[in-house]
């Protein structure tokens, strides 16, 4: 019993593998409609979206300090504000609009960075109140003086903005294939390779030791913050594509969904643990689950409720086998 | 029942250490028994081990004439034993009165707390110590660190202690404060309680104690009333006959110093340090825990910045806002408290050898060059002779010798102009010490300049060309040649200001 | 009084609380016409009473060190049982133990994780604000409760001596917090928990014990809440309570209270309440569009805490 405990421990990567293909033969062989190629493309779809939000809470939570970000949602529909008010209701040009939608992301993650590691504020306090900060800007952005004061959603995009969000390449979905797997491999890159990766395992295991390196800590920190806000960015840009309309709640309570993943995917919420292919197979797994209750007609409510269960319970897992090693 | 306490034959060792070797140690109540030696010499692990911190391996406890089993603070509090540490555990945003009463509390018929109560008695133990109490309903963080120690003894007779330990309590106290402390401290004796009193000013135990243990390498060397024994007596005791070992060095000094520090002060940490340190030269930094050599190093590398004073490294002069700047210009630090400061025990045994030289093995685009990084390890697990089973395995999971390897391999794979070593050899076991003693040698021979910062005696006198002894923030000795003997480092580590000084003007 | 003391007066956070109060009521009732009218006060003091009830036990939380998000959802869920209850025409007792039992439940099984599983308040808390909006919505199958009988709504509407009350019953339930912790060996024992447990395990004190005692208690009060919040509206739906959460974290960091543990009082924490219910009054009356208010919140959040840390580095330095 100790030894497989042991195994799960340093082969979580593995142990998800499996977790996956067992979800993927029950909805295979259970759910009607699931083993689809249009289904299975459609999924990823989706899964792009919540999938960047998981990356950016990877990052920041294995930065250490109680790194966690809760404003990754409202980030999100900001960003999507933005650009939708900038093209539909300003008239900006497409690409310039969603360029300074992905600065606003930059600029707001690094404010939360430089709050959590200048001030010494605890993250979970920080990002809370960006959170609601983000959100009421939001609001504030969506308001179309001609039409009132309550926050109106944009639609009136041209078309040349949906690609992103809605063609397809050889049947695989646009946004798959040319963002979401080249963000993949960069943040790989950037977590296996370099040496900003190696820093951040440095700073998130233990704070003191990096500092003793000459790891400039708050550096590091200010930098995941702020990879944060541009993944989240990147992720309003595309779902606001996709559904053809940026709307003011959009992000609401995606930060408990990417949370869930990035935890589920073995990242340890006291920092420098967890590796971009646990986080991948989260990722995964959740977009399946959702996709497979969706097919089998359960209401989306339950996403919510199973989503909290999954997380704590990963959290008191991850605990439990990380409080098995005498460090 | 002579004694109230009484150790006999107490064994204990961490991991392969033996730090206490069949320890003897009686208490009567109504006197003063210091307890006096090197660090290292076993008397903090004896004091834990009588405050429950920590079990004996071997040995018996008795109280009051009973055995008894000390298993963790809290039994020890409500038998009776109290300890007052020199850094108090207090509640800082807690009034004082809460910080005496708490988990103690005197309660109305109703099981409120009663403040009345509780303040008429205080007011009283304080009167009885001949302490002023207008500060009994302030926060405890607002009073000063003596007030606070003064607090926990009025604690520790609501718990009516009748042993009570002073761990080193004098080392951050002003000389007022240390007055008034040994005022106390006498009151508490009359009134028969029994005191252990830990410090490291020889002075002050002849003002103070009624008898003395001299402990060394974790047994006890001797043991006296206070008016047989002098101060010449002890310090030889504390430096027993010390086997130094000779180093062979081959290595030139060069002409101009590397480093060279002028008036450095950082309030209440050190005051007006000036040395020079020159490349090939080994220079051992002496003093007891507190006294400063660990914050000039610090101070040095970027973690602080000094109030006055100057540093010139390299001909330039510095000021290194962070321990990145200084490594950049060619510092490195060994930390002293390696755990904390030095491990990454969740990380691989190769990235924990690597991480401070990974900005040499970057290819390009910030991408680190793996197969150089793995060759660094196995280098270093070679020549330190590290167990691991791989280059994979975390550290966490390694010995605790083992452990220590592995920070001191990062710290040799830095390839500095100064290296600062903050207790090098510290818990390492003696093969692997007379390794790292020889590799320090190696690095110096090829021109490094090095600072060595011990509180083993041995090691101070074996490695170093030149040995600066600090006692209280301030240099009391430098001592080179002849002059570089046990008895001298002692004597002035212990705040004897010496008259000699070797040169170099204090 | 000396001039220390005094000056000491002057320096807690509740005096600085109460001076923006008095501030804010001058200039919103020099701007507005309605401010300092009858029906806009006794209003204030209605949609109050929750908010100040929910923050007593959030002080003690925040007290320990932790934090609890799920407290709107909490609220939420006791108002969903409590309308279910009031409409299915049970006694008014039953059903205020139901609620007080719905929230104090949740507080045990946070309480629970927190301090038997060691996973951290903010994961626990998150998780079960989740959950615990699904099971609202299969309660309530996507429909509203109303219709409830006008007999409990006193409880929420009701007056004695022009104040609602509600307002009388928070008043009750503070003076006996107040004494809690300040004169009960627990009380004081959250305190010492959150200033330094290493010394609090020293002084005998349960950690655990303590802390899931923080927790349950501020379940039972958001259930209590609940209840009055169903009282008040007559309605209840799968959305009550939300945002809540962020409405009595930032009364009582504004009331004081410190975010890394043990200081604060639930005097402190009331007087936030205020002051936040203050602004958000005052922005609907000078017709600052609502949606502004997150943003002025979240950035009193920011900045009292800011204060916080400030004068805890100072005087460790």
């Amino acid at each position: 019993m100790k030894r497989v405990l042991d195994y799960i421990v340093e082969n979580r990567v593995l142990f998800l593998l499996v977790l996956f293909v067992a979800l993927f033969v029950v909805f295979a062989v259970s759910v009607p409609g699931f083993f689809t190629f249009y289904n299975l493309t459609n999924m990823t779809q989706y899964g792009v979206e919540l999938g960047l939000l998981a990356l950016a809470e990877m990052l920041v939570i294995l930065s250490g300090g109680g790194g966690i970000d809760l404003s990754v949602g409202s980030m999100l529909t900001i960003v999507a504000m933005i650009i939708g008010v900038l093209i539909g209701r300003v008239g900006l040009n497409p690409s310039l609009s969603i360029l300074l939608g992905l600065f606003a992301g930059a600029g707001m993650g690094y404010l939360n960075g430089v709050l959590v590691s200048y001030t010494g504020i605890l993250p979970f306090i920080v990002t809370l109140a960006s959170l609601y900060i983000y959100k009421s800007l939001a609001l504030i952005i969506a308001v179309d003086p001609r039409f009132g004061p309550n926050p109106m959603p944009v639609s009136n995009f041209p078309e040349s903005f949906y690609f992103v969000g809605q063609y397809r390449i050889a049947g695989i979905p646009f946004q798959v294939l040319c963002i979401f797997i080249p963000v993949i491999l960069l943040l790989w890159l950037l977590l296996e390779k370099s040496i900003f990766g190696r820093y951040l395992y440095g700073v998130g295991s233990n704070e003191k030791a990096a500092l003793f390196s000459g790891i400039n800590v708050c550096r590091v920190r200010v930098t995941v913050y702020t990879l944060s806000g541009i993944l989240s960015a990147l992720s309003g840009w595309i779902i606001t594509s996709r559904i053809a309309s940026a709307r003011p709640d959009i992000g609401t309570g995606y930060e408990l969904q990417a949370i869930t993943i990035a935890v589920l995917g073995g990242v340890s919420i006291k920092g420098g643990e967890g590796s971009i292919g646990g986080v991948v197979l989260g990722i995964a797994i959740i977009t399946l689950l959702y996709n497979g209750m969706q097919l089998a007609g359960i209401h989306q409510i339950w996403q919510l409720g199973s989503l909290g269960v999954v997380l704590v319970g990963s959290v008191l897992l991850n605990q439990v086998l990380l409080a098995r090693r005498k460090i | 029942m002579e004694y109230i306490l009484e150790c006999r034959k107490i064994f204990k060792s961490f991991g392969g250490v033996q730090a206490l070797r069949g320890v003897d140690f009686t208490l009567r109540s109504g006197e003063v028994h210091a307890l006096v030696g090197e660090n290292g010499a076993g008397k903090s692990t004896l004091i834990k081990i009588i405050s429950g911190a920590l079990l004996p391996d071997r040995g018996d406890i008795f109280y009051m004439g009973q055995p008894v089993r000390i298993d963790s603070p809290r039994k020890a509090q409500e038998i009776g034993i109290s300890t007052v540490y020199q850094e108090p555990l207090v509640y800082s945003e807690l009034s004082v009165l809460e910080n005496i009463f708490l988990g103690r509390e005197i309660r109305t018929p109703w099981g409120n707390i009663d403040w009345k109560r509780e303040e008429e008695q205080a007011r009283s133990l304080f009167a009885s110590l001949g302490l002023p109490h207008h500060f009994l309903r302030e926060p405890m963080g607002e009073l000063s660190v003596g007030l606070q120690q003064l607090v926990l003894i009025a604690k520790a007779l609501v718990y009516e202690a009748k042993v009570i330990i002073f761990d080193e309590p004098t080392a951050i106290l002003t000389e007022h404060e240390t007055e008034r402390l040994f005022t106390i401290i006498r009151k508490l004796r009359d009134q028969g309680v029994g005191i252990i009193y830990i410090s490291h000013r020889l002075e002050e135990i002849f003002r103070i104690a009624d008898r003395v243990t001299v402990m060394r390498d974790g047994e006890v060397r001797g043991e006296f009333p206070i008016t047989a024994v002098d101060r010449a007596k002890i310090v030889e005791l504390m430096a027993g006959k010390l086997l130094v070992e000779e180093i062979a060095r081959r290595g030139v000094k060069g002409d101009h110093p590397l480093l060279s520090v002028q008036g450095l002060t950082r309030r209440p940490r050190f005051f007006d340090i000036s040395f020079d340190l020159f490349p090939g030269e080994i220079l051992g930094f002496f003093g007891l825990v507190g006294s400063g050599r660990t914050d000039v190093a610090q101070t040095i590398f970027g973690l602080f910045r000094p109030e006055s004073g100057k540093v010139f490294f390299d001909g330039r002069e510095v000021s290194f806002g962070s321990p990145e700047e200084a490594m950049q210009a060619g510092i490195a630090y060994l930390p002293e408290d390696r755990k904390v400061q030095g491990l990454f025990p969740i990380q691989s045994v190769a990235y924990n050898i690597s991480v401070a030289i990974l900005r040499e093995l970057v290819r390009r685009l910030g991408i680190v060059d793996v197969r150089k990084e793995r060759d660094i390890a196995e280098k270093h697990i070679r020549e330190l002779n590290i167990k691991t089973p791989n280059l994979k395995t975390r550290v966490y999971s390694l010995s605790g010798g083992n452990q220590q390897k592995v920070v001191l391999a990062k710290w040799l794979s830095v390839t500095p102009k100064l290296l600062i070593l903050d207790e090098p050899t510290r818990g390492i076991d003696v093969a692997s010490k007379s390794e790292i003693h020889n590799l320090i040698a190696h690095l110096a021979d090829q021109g490094l300049a090095i600072m060595v910062i011990s509180s083993e005696l041995p090691e101070i006198l074996k490695m170093s060309d030149r040995v600066i002894v600090m006692h209280e923030g301030r240099i009391t000795g430098v001592f080179e040649g002849p002059e570089k003997t046990a008895e001298n480092i002692i004597r002035a580590a212990t705040g004897e200001r010496m008259a000699v000084t070797g040169g170099v003007g204090v | 009084m000396t001039n220390t003391g005094f000056r000491k007066v002057l320096r807690r956070r509740e005096f600085t609380v109460l001076g923006l109060i008095v501030l804010l009521v001058v200039l919103f009732s020099l701007t507005t016409e309605r401010f300092m009218s009858v029906s806009n006060l006794s209003n204030l003091l209605l949609q109050l009473a929750g908010t100040a009830i929910s923050a007593i036990g959030m002080t003690m939380v925040i007290i320990t060190g932790g934090i609890d998000v799920s407290v709107g959802s909490t609220l939420g869920m006791a108002s969903v049982v409590a309308g279910k209850l009031l409409v299915g025409g049970y006694s008014p007792f039953l059903v205020l133990l139901s609620a007080l039992g719905t929230g104090l439940v949740i507080g045990l099984f946070n309480g629970t994780l927190i301090a038997f599983g060691n996973v951290p308040p903010i994961i626990v808390t998150l998780g079960m604000m989740s959950i615990l909006r699904s099971l609202m919505y299969q309660l309530l199958g996507g429909r509203w409760i109303s219709g409830i009988p006008p007999a409990i709504r006193v409880i929420g509407l009701g007056k004695w001596l022009g104040v609602p009350i509600s307002m009388w019953i928070t008043v009750v339930l503070i003076a006996f917090f107040t004494y809690f912790l300040s004169s009960r060996p627990l009380g004081r024992a959250i305190y010492a928990v959150g200033n330094n447990p290493e010394a609090a395990r020293v002084s005998g004190i349960d950690l655990r014990r303590t802390t899931l005692f923080v927790y349950a208690v501020l379940g039972a009060l958001a259930g209590f809440a609940g209840l009055v919040y169903v009282a008040r509206t007559g309605i209840v739906q799968t959305n009550t309570g939300s945002g809540f959460e962020l409405e009595v974290i930032a009364a009582v960091v504004l009331g004081g209270t410190s975010i890394l543990g043990g200081r604060g009082t639930i005097i402190g924490s009331l007087l936030g309440a205020f002051l936040v219910g203050i602004i958000k009054n005052g922005m609907v009356l000078l017709n600052v569009p609502a949606l502004s208010e997150g943003l002025v919140v979240g950035v009193l959040i920011i900045l009292s805490v800011m204060i916080d840390v400030i004068r805890a580095r100072g005087e460790r330095s």
